[in-house]
């Protein structure tokens, strides 16, 4: 892999052209730091588990 | 006093069997027949086949735990209903044989007033030619269905990695093993771990990846898919699905139907009739799934299984099974109340109940090969039937109704999810999902079938922390420890 990519191709570069994986959307630098960011992750802790107690409460 | 005959001590199963014992206590008799000495927390399995948990962080011994309550713990398999009696005896029973408990090999005839089939599935690798035999996994690939199997799994890939290092490039080759397959998930959760985990031992350059599968679309999952709100816009799990595989470079292969499995390749058939081959050096493929071929007689000794299970061997309940197309089902096809049309004493839960159809849209190849996802039945379901059942079950025993008195239908029941993309406190990932409802209903929610307020996906590293809770959550609720009934099914 060409370690020289710029920013906006780097997590793109492993995709062939006219390949399923070149009709998709693929995540960039930012969407990556969000996932494992761990102040962000946090809140979304707490988010996602309301919305699960909500589908808990509504199924039991 | 009268007896509940419990079969597994599953999900399902051990759920039932652990409100049953608490809402009956010592008035009634709760007996669980399994042929496992241990539960299985089988979610965290995937972790168990990457190296990240031992067996023994995903196991426990069920004799104990059944040991501090009143239930009858028998380690056997199950082998035949008679729910008539027979010529020697009047009440119905169950036809067990011991696998542990000093009593291998030995048979009983277990009476019994209410019966719960539990067994969850037969894990039919003998469906495809190399892939095993009966329920015995093959020598071509590796499994994560049993932490056993994971073991197994986990030594397969340390040694792949170990080519790597050594300059070998290594085929991979995860999803499953035959048109009909469920358990899409579990593969999925798979074939990311084993990706997070070659980038943390720095050889994933010198692996390819592919998925097989026979969903029709990625993100399929044997329910359809799902949509959700995502950035303004409602988002078809599809393209949720496509995006991480692209993103790590996993290419994908749908619509599949694996055929044959020999030494470092499949042949598989296409929706499009075409038929290819796949090359691999490690291979995990899901079997198909089965009931476990219970047998059943009536009393005079001849074979009524055709009466109480479905051709794939799982049990008949109060679904609608007349044929009809996509475009006729409805959500009230589903049951609501688990319990058999011949006998208002037996009831299954889990995956031991025969669904009336699959949830996601029938497909065939011109050649006439069925390949379609068969429905789910996750932890959350299953638990949730489990009880329902058992409380069905406990007011009928205590006399206050003959009619089952609990509903739980996957038409009117969400359920959540959560998909592991790799384990790691700070660098992990899992998918958290939830859909409501499980089987689709689209004139009630149309366009997608289910309710957008109750329905939605991310992935991020709050995801991994909430299945790792939800691992020591679940083990605790199953050891019945204290305040076990706080936790939701």
């Amino acid at each position: 892999m060409n370690n020289q990519v710029d920013a906006n191709h780097k997590h793109v570069q492993h995709v062939e052209p006219y390949s399923p994986q070149s009709g998709t959307m693929i995540a960039g630098g930012f969407q990556k730091f969000l996932r494992t960011c761990v102040l962000f992750q946090f809140y979304r802790l707490l988010a996602i588990n309301v919305k699960m107690m909500k589908v808990i409460l509504k199924s039991h | 006093m009268a007896r509940l005959v419990i079969l597994g001590a599953g999900v399902a199963g051990h759920t039932a069997a652990s409100f049953a014992e608490k809402w009956l206590g010592k008035e009634h008799e709760v007996v669980v027949v399994t042929p496992n000495a241990k539960w299985n927390w089988i979610p965290s399995n995937i972790w168990v086949g990457v190296g990240e948990m031992s067996k023994e962080e995903v196991t426990f011994d069920l004799a104990p735990v059944y040991a501090k309550t009143n239930i009858t713990y028998k380690q056997a398999k199950a082998i035949s209903i008679n729910p008539d009696g027979s010529d020697k005896l009047n009440k119905p029973f169950v036809t067990v044989e011991f696998t542990g408990q000093g009593k291998e090999g030995t048979s009983e005839e277990v009476e019994y007033d209410y019966l719960l089939n539990a067994t969850g599935p037969k894990l039919n690798f003998g469906a495809t030619p190399g892939l095993g035999e009966g329920s015995q996994m093959g020598e071509h690939t590796v499994s994560v269905c049993t932490a056993d199997h994971a073991v197994h799994a986990s030594h397969e890939l340390d040694a792949c990695i170990e080519k790597m290092k050594a300059g070998e490039r290594q085929k991979f080759l995860i999803g499953t093993g035959h048109g009909m397959c469920t358990c899409q998930g579990a593969a999925f959760e798979y074939i990311f771990n084993i990706e997070h985990k070659l980038k943390e031992r720095g050889v994933r350059d010198m692996a390819d990846m592919t998925w097989i599968s026979n969903e029709s679309f990625l993100g399929d999952f044997g329910m359809g898919g799902l949509h959700f709100k995502m950035g303004g816009f409602i988002t078809s799990s599809k393209v949720f699905a496509e995006s991480l595989y692209a993103e790590r470079n996993i290419k994908w292969i749908i619509g599949a139907h694996t055929n044959k499995v020999e030494k470092g390749k499949i042949t598989y058939e296409s929706l499009d009739g075409s038929i290819d081959t796949q090359d691999f050096d490690f291979a995990m493929l899901i079997p198909p799934f089965a009931g476990v071929g219970l047998k059943a007689y009536a009393k005079d000794g001849s074979d009524i299984t055709d009466t109480l299970f479905a051709a794939n061997g799982m049990m008949k309940v109060d679904a609608d099974y007349t044929p009809k197309p996509f475009a006729e089902w409805e959500p009230t096809d589903w049951p609501k109340t688990l319990q058999s049309p011949a006998y208002d004493n037996i009831f299954a839960a889990g995956i031991a109940f025969a669904p009336p159809h699959p949830i996601s849209k029938p497909m065939k190849s011109p050649n006439g090969t069925p390949i379609t996802p068969t429905p789910p039945r996750t932890g959350m379901p299953a638990a949730m039937m489990g009880k329902a059942v058992a409380a069905s079950i406990t007011d009928m025993m205590k006399g206050k109704t003959t009619e089952p008195t609990h509903h739980s239908s996957m038409a009117d029941m969400g359920a959540a999810c959560v998909a592991s993309a790799g384990k790691g406190l700070l660098t992990g990932t899992a998918a958290a999902m939830t859909v409501y409802p499980v089987v689709p209903n689209y004139k009630k929610y149309p366009g997608t079938g289910r309710d957008l307020d109750y329905t939605f996906g991310e992935i991020g590293l709050a995801g991994h922390w909430i299945k790792h809770i939800l691992h020591h959550l679940f083990i605790w609720k199953a050891k019945l420890k204290p305040g076990w009934t706080l936790i939701p099914e």
